[in-house]
């Protein structure tokens, strides 16, 4: 350019064509929400400090080093070859497009010399981890620094060479002996200048004498760290057994919840006893009972509920997740757990009161998880399939890629260990599931982990020792049934039940008959049924009907013989049809609710009763928590990416309002007052003629006032056609709501892209 | 997906299809690192505990092998997480070895720094270390060899012992095998535990644990201590070592009540090694008594707590536990485990009685109904008083008689618990009664009457329950029991399963009132017994057909074939 290179960011901004316009607002697309005016608004938008941190925060660290280097310049600027030659153990490429990354997110600007923002410089303190000059720190350094330096004792020395490090702050020990702590004797030799009461700061001059050779410290090279190579098939099998076994646990947990729903805690979450009771009858140990609630309410199959909100119930969404296929329904927790905003891998961890965090407690809300768990899980991902890396690696290989947000990173581990346990990983490998799940969410996940769980049978092995064995998942309506006549006694691939008494009488409790329960083994075992299971389905029966025995709907039974002649003789139960079997009891074929409606309506207070005689306390129907949508993949902390379209559309807007500044700038703008004049007209219709864009001062229909650029089309009958750049749209303008007109200068426009 | 015939269960368990067609090469490959838990007809479980992981690293298999196992059998993906647990317990096993050091003797050496530390800080094991020879050797008091293994194993760091075995005293022991032939099963048994060095080798009653003894001894060929449960099995011991092997009879000891006798083998009993006078232990001099070259416990699971605690003493000796069943009520199978060794070898009782060396038993429980007045009886009676009611029901003695009449031919036992029944029984069926009180000589001249033939039906008290071999009882019927323990019923099925001459099928009958404790007992021994495999059928005493009529006993009278 034969020009001046420009002066200001915003003219340098001015100079970068559409496309590089675009990159900018796609590599930071907050400083597009809403579309900035034009350039010179953009600039200051870059310019805000959380848009610096939030563009920072995004690069890896070989990126920053480069940063660094033009940060240190003694000069105002550098030339890009100047930062080459100053990273001599980096690769020339790597250099080059870390410039390229940093320019086109406008962190440093211009062409022959790359300058860095002033906001830049202040979001970046400490620059390749040396501190302020001993100037800015009001420090007076020894005249002779090397010999300084040189006269020190060895552990002196080794805390300056700390300090020379990452971190040029460090804290003062605590109290220590006085002068004689190293740290202390340096701050009297003004070698270290203290910034607070704790805390000391080593001068810049210092550190970079210390570096010697590498000002800059070590190269921050991408760690290539060595991949964990696994066979593919036998990854996805594994995952398969873990998906299995996640799902299976997840319903084990669920059904328990169902019977006795755990209760909510004031401070929210579900008590130390309820995660002990269901690791008990889960048969695991507590961590793991955490792990299953906390998955299970991030797939939004458990939440708060019952008739007074103080109860963890399945949700109602519980009801059609375990009808759906192992695929389906795994792929639904592992959907949730990517989502979820909760922490799980924290319950128990105590706080700083020394308090252990519950499971399902709001503390173990971070609204950063999503984006974590993401994050990780895509750095693996974009190894090929069978290959992965270790979590320590995984963990070093992040830090770099976003070091300013490393301390972020401490739940990775805990991540990836629910990841594994998932099954979407598989000791550092994803699997296809995991791979499906990043890429395709929720179907993806099901896509990728179909084929490799079992199908569900329908039926089970009955054998002598009167246990029932299902080879496998069980389909919903038998799990339900045998849930009611047979106990779990072990699960996993299998599930291995046992017909007992008492489960037995449980059945007969809740309605079935003992030729009920003869036909349903007969028909559900593939085996032939032992005759012992058929004695002692007799055997309790036979005791459970001494009890009851009747083919009767309903019966009401009162020690109150009185009580019971007056119901009989009373006309307003006429309806419950009911007559007297015995001293004490009558007997209707109506069922009990219809009974119980009549009596109620009555006026007398009677109480259902079940088969067992218990007292009915529990409403019918399965209690159920109303539950929540499911929340989208995407985090709150992640914006919506921009689309093409929305880019094009920004630039375009900005490059038609900076057209307009710059005509306003320009050439003198004609105010023109709220009547139309001849000179508007003239303007107007000789842009028309040259089809030069004008700049117009709006009011509309409805009294409000804009600015816009118009490329005019015509001017007829007091109305004003043309192109509005800014919004991208045709329309049409009545002259006389038009309060001002300039033509833009053509010589100023940008150079179509 | 594949289609094994295994399955793996989250609580680490597996479940063997026992149909399958590669059931039995899977049963081989999980077997050195699973205990079979139960073996009913279809589906077999196995479980897989950490005890019996470390017993496969120390019987030279590894992590990998078992992994690959567990993975190429499954039926179903099995998770990652739990063939890690698998890799990580197995690990465990290892890092500390004893071993004999030339000078300073029992040592306790470490691969693995951090771990002999963790032990030496541990309260239980401390005080059985000596001093520290250097950062990853301590000395181990000898004495406490076994108590540190024990204790090692309790806080999951289990040492692997190399610090072998004593020789003994050589004395020459050699198997007679003239007209009959160690079985396979038995040749594996021996084998398995001589490689092994110590252990348990399970067998059934009747399928020739003594055998195993004696090929044991043979091994060895130096003086052996025999522990067995009572006068009746060491006399029977000392019967089938004079029979089957070169020692004669002034070579072998009988260590009583009765008889002190010390010799190169020495047989001695439970209770006169527990007896105590003044609170000690009066014939501890026994072990010291000789150079013992190997131990034998008979029925190592009814080892009394004591002889555990004397056990660990003998670490340096070779131990061979023989048992039908490691099930004990006192639940201490680990102790088992850990002081006298892992298990060696064994097998589903159904698959040594496929090879035709033990009967084919029918179980058969056959259901009273008590009269009213006994019903009555029953529902005003003690708690603790009830299931002696029901057992020793009057009801009961007609039901015993037509059982017994099914079976005019057969030699039968009457098993009881309690003394006044049996004595009511024993007038009713005209038959001898054989109890605690009786004498050993008397038990001896009327168990070879029934050998003989001359008496057809024995009423039997818990005496019976243990080492007595009567071969020709084809029909037992059990009255009354402790209980429904399962180590009893083990036990008592064993009478009936020793193999019958020309392969008749035994017949195990148990007498129930119904709707009583009795019945409700009677559902556990069930169980147990179809766990172990057998075909367990219950018949209500009206149904209960006399010889020949239709569902009666398959009165074939075998002995005309």
């Amino acid at each position: 350019m034969p020009t001046a290179p420009p002066p200001t960011l915003a003219a340098w901004l001015r100079t970068r064509d559409d496309a590089q316009l675009g990159a900018l607002l796609a590599a930071r697309p907050d400083v597009a929400r809403p579309a900035p005016s034009d350039v010179v608004a953009l600039a200051s938008r870059l310019a805000v400090p959380v848009s610096v941190d939030r563009a920072l925060d995004e690069l890896d660290a070989g990126t920053l080093q480069a940063l660094d280097v033009v940060l240190l310049a003694p000069g105002d600027g550098m030339a890009p070859e100047d930062v080459v030659a100053a990273l001599p153990d980096v690769p020339e490429d790597v250099v080059a497009s870390a410039l390229e990354t940093l320019t086109d997110r406008a962190l440093l600007w211009g062409d022959d010399v790359l300058r860095a923002p002033d906001p830049v410089r202040r979001a970046v303190r400490y620059p390749a981890g040396l501190g302020r000059r001993a100037v800015d720190l009001r420090v007076q350094l020894p005249a002779d620094l090397p010999a300084a330096l040189g006269a020190l004792s060895d552990e002196e020395r080794g805390v300056l060479e700390r300090l020379a490090g990452d971190r040029p702050v460090g804290h003062l020990p605590e109290s220590g002996g006085g002068a004689d702590s190293p740290a202390r004797r340096l701050l009297q030799r003004g070698l270290l200048a203290r910034i607070d009461a704790l805390n000391v700061e080593l001068p810049r001059e210092i550190g970079l004498h210390l570096r010697g050779d590498r000002p800059y410290g070590p190269p921050r090279v991408r760690p290539e760290p060595e991949l964990i190579s696994r066979d593919p098939t036998a990854v996805d099998r594994q995952a398969a057994g873990a998906a299995l076994e996640s799902v299976g646990r997840i319903g084990e947990l669920l059904a328990l919840l169902e019977d006795e729903p755990a209760g909510l805690l004031r401070s929210g979450g579900v008590a130390v006893r309820d995660q002990k009771r269901l690791a008990r009858e889960l048969h695991v140990p507590e961590p793991e009972a955490a792990w299953l609630l906390e998955l299970a309410f991030a797939a939004g199959l458990l939440d708060v509920g019952g008739p007074h909100r103080d109860e963890w119930l399945p949700t109602r969404s519980y009801d059609g997740w375990r009808e759906q296929d192992l695929a389906d329904r795994w792929a639904v927790l592992a959907a949730g757990w990517l989502a979820g905003i909760r922490l799980p891998a924290l319950v128990g961890q105590r706080d700083v009161a020394g308090k252990a965090a519950n499971a399902l407690s709001p503390d173990l809300v971070r609204h950063t998880a999503p984006a974590i768990r993401r994050s990780a899980l895509t750095a693996l991902a974009s190894y090929p399939a069978g290959s992965g890396l270790a979590p320590d690696d995984l963990v070093a290989l992040l830090r770099w890629r976003t070091p300013r947000r490393a301390d972020r990173l401490a739940p990775v581990p805990g991540m990836l260990a629910e990841a594994a346990r998932l099954g979407v990983l598989v000791g550092g490998v994803l699997s296809s599931g995991g791979r499906g799940l990043l890429t395709g969410g929720e179907d993806g996940a099901a896509a990728g982990m179909s084929g490799l769980l079992p199908e569900p049978v329908d039926h089970v092995l009955a054998q002598p020792d009167l246990s029932l064995i299902a080879p496998g998942p069980l389909v919903a309506e038998l799990a339900d049934t045998l849930a009611v006549v047979a106990d779990v006694e072990s699960s996993g691939g299998a599930t291995v039940f046992r017909v007992t008494e008492s489960s037995v009488r449980r059945a007969l409790d809740a309605g079935w008959s003992a030729s009920d329960l003869h036909d349903f083994f007969a028909r559900a075992s593939r085996t032939p049924v032992p005759q012992a299971l058929d004695y002692l389905v007799d055997d309790v029966a036979r005791q459970h009907g001494r009890l009851r025995v009747g083919a009767i709907e309903s019966y009401v039974r009162s020690d109150d013989h009185g009580l019971l002649a007056q119901v009989l003789s009373d006309r307003r139960t006429a309806a419950a049809e009911l007559r007297r079997l015995a001293p004490g009891v009558l007997v209707s074929g109506l069922g009990a609710d219809e009974v119980l409606t009549v009596l109620r309506d009555a006026g007398y207070a009677p109480a259902g009763e079940n088969p067992g005689g218990a007292v009915l306390t529990r409403p019918p129907g399965r209690p159920r928590a109303a539950g929540r949508r499911p929340t989208g993949t995407e985090g709150p902390a992640a914006p919506r990416p921009l689309t093409e379209d929305e880019v094009a559309a920004t630039v375009r807007e900005i490059r038609a309002g900076d057209a307009a500044v710059a005509a306003r700038r320009g050439e003198a703008v004609r105010q023109v007052p709220g009547v139309t004049t001849a000179s508007t007209l003239e303007l107007l219709s000789r842009a028309v003629r040259e089809g030069t864009p004008v700049w117009l001062g709006y009011v509309d229909a409805q009294g409000s006032g804009s600015q816009r650029v118009v490329q005019p089309v015509s001017l007829v009958g007091g109305f004003l056609q043309g192109f509005d750049e800014r919004r991208g749209e045709s329309r049409t303008f009545a002259v006389h709501r038009i309060t001002s007109v300039a033509l833009v200068e053509d010589d100023d426009a940008p150079v179509a892209g | 997906m594949s289609d094994g015939p295994l399955i793996v269960q989250s609580d680490k368990t597996l479940l063997l299809e026992v149909d399958h067609p590669l059931a039995k090469e899977c049963r081989a490959a999980i077997a050195p690192f699973a205990e079979l838990e139960r073996s009913p007809e279809h589906v077999h479980t196995y479980r897989v505990t950490p005890l019996a992981l470390w017993n496969a690293r120390a019987a030279g298999h590894d992590a990998e092998q078992v992994v690959d196992a567990l993975v190429r059998y499954s039926r179903y993906p099995v998770p990652h997480a739990l063939l890690v647990d698998v890799a990580d317990t197995m690990d465990r096993f290892g890092r500390l070895t004893l071993a004999n050091n030339p000078v300073h003797g029992l040592v306790l050496t470490s691969s693995d720094r951090a771990v002999l530390e963790e032990v030496i800080r541990s309260k239980k094991v401390a005080p059985m270390l000596g001093a520290r020879i250097d950062s990853d050797t301590v000395v181990v008091h000898a004495a406490e060899r076994g108590r540190l293994k024990q204790a090692l194993l309790k806080i999951g760091w289990p040492a692997e012992d190399l610090a072998g075995y004593v020789d003994g005293t050589a004395h020459p022991i050699d198997l007679d095998q003239a007209g009959w032939h160690l079985r396979d099963y038995q040749q594996e048994a021996v084998d398995g535990f001589w490689a092994g060095g110590s252990g348990v080798v399970v067998l059934p009653c009747g399928a020739g644990k003594t055998l195993v003894g004696a090929a044991a001894m043979a091994e060895a060929k130096a003086t052996t201590l025999i522990l067995v449960t009572n006068t009746v099995a060491g006399r029977q011991w000392k019967r089938e070592l004079i029979a089957r092997t070169t020692l004669t009879e002034d070579e072998i000891g009988e260590y009583s009540g009765e008889r002190k006798e010390i010799r190169p083998v020495t047989i001695a009993t439970y209770q006169v090694i527990t007896t105590r006078r003044k609170g000690e232990y009066i014939h501890l001099d026994l072990f010291d008594a000789q150079d013992w070259g190997l131990i034998v416990y008979d029925e190592v699971h009814l080892l009394p707590a004591p002889i555990f605690r004397l056990t660990a003493d003998l670490q340096s000796r070779r131990r061979l536990g023989l048992t039908a069943t490691l099930v004990r009520e006192d639940g201490r199978e680990d102790d088992v485990f850990s002081l006298i060794g892992p298990k060696r070898y064994d097998a589903p009782w159904r698959d040594i009685e496929a090879q035709g060396y033990i009967a084919p038993a029918e179980c058969i429980e056959v259901r009273v109904s008590l009269d009213d007045e006994e019903r009555m009886t029953y529902a005003v009676a003690e708690p603790e008083e009830r299931y002696r009611i029901a057992a020793t029901a009057q009801s009961k003695l007609p039901v015993i008689r037509r059982v017994l009449e099914r079976h005019p031919e057969e030699q039968k036992l009457v098993i009881g618990a309690y003394l006044d029944q049996l004595e009511e029984l024993g007038t009713a069926l005209d038959a001898p009664v054989i109890q605690g009180s009786t004498t050993n000589k008397e038990r001896e001249k009327l168990f070879d009457a029934f050998r003989a033939g001359e008496i057809r039906t024995l009423v039997v008290s818990k005496v019976a329950n243990f080492s007595i071999d009567l071969p020709e009882a084809a029909v037992a019927v059990q009255v009354s029991g402790t209980f429904g323990s399962r180590q009893e019923e083990a036990q008592r099925l064993g009478r009936v399963l020793r193999p019958k001459a020309d392969g008749r099928q035994a017949h195990f009958y148990t007498v129930v009132s119904r709707d009583t404790l009795d019945s409700e007992y009677a559902a556990h021994r069930q169980r147990f017994l179809a766990e172990q495999g057998y075909a367990y059928t219950i018949v209500d005493a009206a149904d209960l057909a006399g010889p020949g009529e239709v569902n009666g006993p398959d009165w074939v009278d075998e002995s005309a074939d």
